[in-house]
């Protein structure tokens, strides 16, 4: 009883660290982008609203989330289909090299993203590409689409393999069998690997900096700012980041309970 | 119907890289015969059932489904169904959903099909209201009847079952084996039943073919393995048994009354009598053959009593009798006895022959 208590205590102390450590610094970043100052102050004496106004008057504010949607975008769909068929390869099936690819796919993983960065810089530079938005796409599903891998692998780890050999047994063709029974049970494993790859490119810096080019994406030009010409404008990029990336999660997981109850209803 | 087999399996061989998991066996099955295959585990049962329904390859032989040769043909061509050890229901759909699964990718119209879900949900004791269940939402025996009624929908000519009651508790699995027993005789299909409960296989099939190490070491009905059990290891399988090592006609401490030495003169094998064959003789009562010993211990087995009776420079002997003629306990030393007709000789050479 006692210890548990004291458990309690420390868990609640626990939390609240965790709390105070993750979102006071996004609080402050907050109250900066309100802040009336033309430079980073704390505490704030003056506020203003008016930088959500300019910021989402801006061209340059419109250009950066374009390139960043586009982006992160992009590398969502294609990680999810690759991240599937990959898992696929990963999980469901046993092949000759599978040992080294499932060695092999982690590697990206593990490199330091500003290595990578820069080792894809140079392979582009090598091969001639001028980088852009697109490359970026290139660099982030480098990093991205391996951890859509896992994500889906696990997923399929977690289900009997008999499943697909009795639908096969009770008639059913590769393709049958893929729609009717492997697709559902890893559709969860691929929404939750969307909504990470979404995250993850969308708040990506070191692989953007290396790979985008001429284009920015917003955290690179939340650094730039930060460098030189910092207004408080850069806060408030900087919530409307968080602010986006907070909505999407939101609309993910609500596709995700959207399709769950769709499919008990449909077995109701 | 007819003396045609409905399977024939000849000179299979299934190797996975070095391991030979089956060593070129042969089968029959009659059409609608009800088939166990009971083996330790690790004998090669599953390994067999994969080749038959098709999801491996066998190294050699063939496999013949009637007139037509089938080892070839992929799994979700043959006529053939499989009820899996871990029965692999379909979690994401209903109970009505897995049923009709083959039905469905047969393109059947969904009426006609539910119709027939229905049907089978009753064949197996199942209410109505189980259609729109969710597959987590069942018991373990009920997840048993609807996996078969999902096979049953497939509606294959061989059903196939690989262990599929180990999972169960033991009165759920009584149950379970006389329902589908009941099932076979209604249904008329041929069931091959893998198992390694010899009492499971002994209470359903019309034969049993005992396995080993990749080989069948004997196909018979239930009675004829009990009674003359081909190798040692058939006999020690089937239960509780005693074993006598027997050279050119005699055996150390076993005394041959006439007739046993008759019948045993110059043989070498191995004499196998049933715990239940041997009685307590008393006081200068005669029998066939005759052994002595001191009992060790004695277990209660409801109606009767089981001995462990030591001997002299020899292996203990087991007597089960019946309540009524109990003697005494440990300690006490009897006169046990076996007529010649309730014991049987393994030849040597059989031994080690695949059947
Ligand atoms: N895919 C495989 N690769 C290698 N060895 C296998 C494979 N499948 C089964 N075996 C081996 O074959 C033998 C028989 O296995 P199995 O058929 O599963 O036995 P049972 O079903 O009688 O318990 C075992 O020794 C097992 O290790
Ligand atoms: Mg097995």
């Amino acid at each position: 009883m006692r210890t548990s208590r004291l458990m309690g205590w420390l868990l609640v102390a626990y939390g609240c660290a965790v709390l105070a450590f993750l979102y006071l610094p996004l609080v402050s970043v907050g109250l900066a982008s309100i802040s009336k100052a033309r430079y980073l102050t704390f505490p704030i004496r003056r506020y203003a609203y008016d930088w959500y106004g300019e910021a989402l008057a801006s061209d340059t504010v419109r250009d950066l989330l374009l390139v960043s949607l586009k982006v992160a975008g992009i590398v969502t769909v294609l990680s999810m289909v690759i991240g599937f068929l990959g898992a696929l390869a990963f999980a469901r099936y046993s092949w000759r090299f599978r040992k080294a690819y499932q060695k092999l796919i982690l590697l990206p993983i593990f490199f330091p993203q500003t290595v990578l960065g820069l080792a894809l810089l140079m392979w582009f530079n090598t091969v001639g590409i001028i980088p852009s938005w697109k490359t970026a796409v290139v660099a982030h599903l480098v990093w991205i689409a391996p951890i859509a891998t896992l994500v889906i692998s696990i997923r399929a780890y977690s289900f009997d393999p008999a499943l697909e050999e009795a639908a096969r047994d009770m008639g059913a063709t590769t393709w049958d069998t893929l729609r009717e029974v492997t697709i559902p049970l890893l559709m969860p494993g691929v929404i939750s690997a969307g909504l990470f790859a979404f995250l993850l490119s969308w708040g990506n810096f070191p692989l953007s900096l290396f790979t985008t080019g001429a284009d920015s994406t917003l955290p690179e030009w939340l650094y730039a700012k930060m460098v030189s010409g910092y207004s408080p404008l850069v806060p408030t990029v900087g919530i409307l980041t968080v602010g986006t990336s907070a909505v999407l999660l939101a609309l993910g997981l609500t596709a995700a309970l959207i399709f769950k109850r769709a499919r008990a209803a449909r077995n109701a | 119907m007819g003396d045609q087999p409905i399977l024939r399996i000849n000179a299979l061989t299934k190797r996975f890289n070095e391991f030979t998991a089956l060593h070129g066996i042969d089968l029959n099955v009659r059409d609608g015969e009800f088939l166990a295959i009971v083996g330790p585990s690790g004998s090669g049962k599953t390994t067999l059932i994969r080749l038959l329904v098709g999801m491996d390859e066998p190294t050699e032989g063939a496999i013949w489904l009637r007139d037509s040769r089938i080892d070839a043909v992929p799994a979700n061509k043959r006529p053939t169904c499989m009820v899996f050890q871990s029965l692999a229901l379909f979690p994401h759909r209903s109970v009505g959903q897995n049923i009709e699964f083959p039905l469905k990718l047969r393109k059947v119209a969904p009426a006609t099909r539910k119709a027939r879900a229905l049907e089978l949900l009753e064949l197996l004791r199942l209410p109505a209201s189980y259609y729109d269940k969710r597959i987590d939402e069942c018991s373990g025996g009920e997840k048993q009847r609807v996996a078969l009624a999902r096979a049953l929908a497939f509606d294959p000519e061989i059903l196939f079952f690989d262990e599929p009651l180990s999972a169960l508790d033991y009165r759920l699995r009584k149950t379970l084996e006389k329902e589908l027993k009941d099932l076979h005789r209604r249904t008329g299909k041929t069931f091959i039943y893998i198992t390694h409960s010899l009492e499971e296989a002994m209470v359903m099939s019309d034969r049993i073919a005992i396995m080993k190490a990749g080989r069948f070491e004997q196909i018979a009905p239930a009675a004829e393995i009990y009674a003359r059990p081909r190798s040692r290891f058939v006999a020690e399988f089937m239960g509780e048994v005693n074993l006598f090592d027997m050279v050119d006609g005699r055996v150390p401490g076993l005394r041959f009354g006439p007739r046993a030495s008759n019948l045993f003169v110059g043989q070498t094998g191995t004499l196998v009598v049933r715990p239940e064959s041997v009685a307590l003789l008393a006081p200068g009562e005669e029998a066939d053959v005759a052994l002595e010993g001191i009992i060790e211990s004695e277990y209660l087995l409801g109606s009767r009593v089981q001995y462990t009776v030591a001997r002299e420079g020899a292996a203990p002997v087991t007597v089960e009798v019946l309540r009524e003629n109990a003697v005494g306990g440990p300690g006490a030393p009897v006169v046990m006895g076996f007529g010649t007709s309730a014991c049987h000789l393994i030849a040597p050479e059989a031994r080690d022959a695949a059947a």
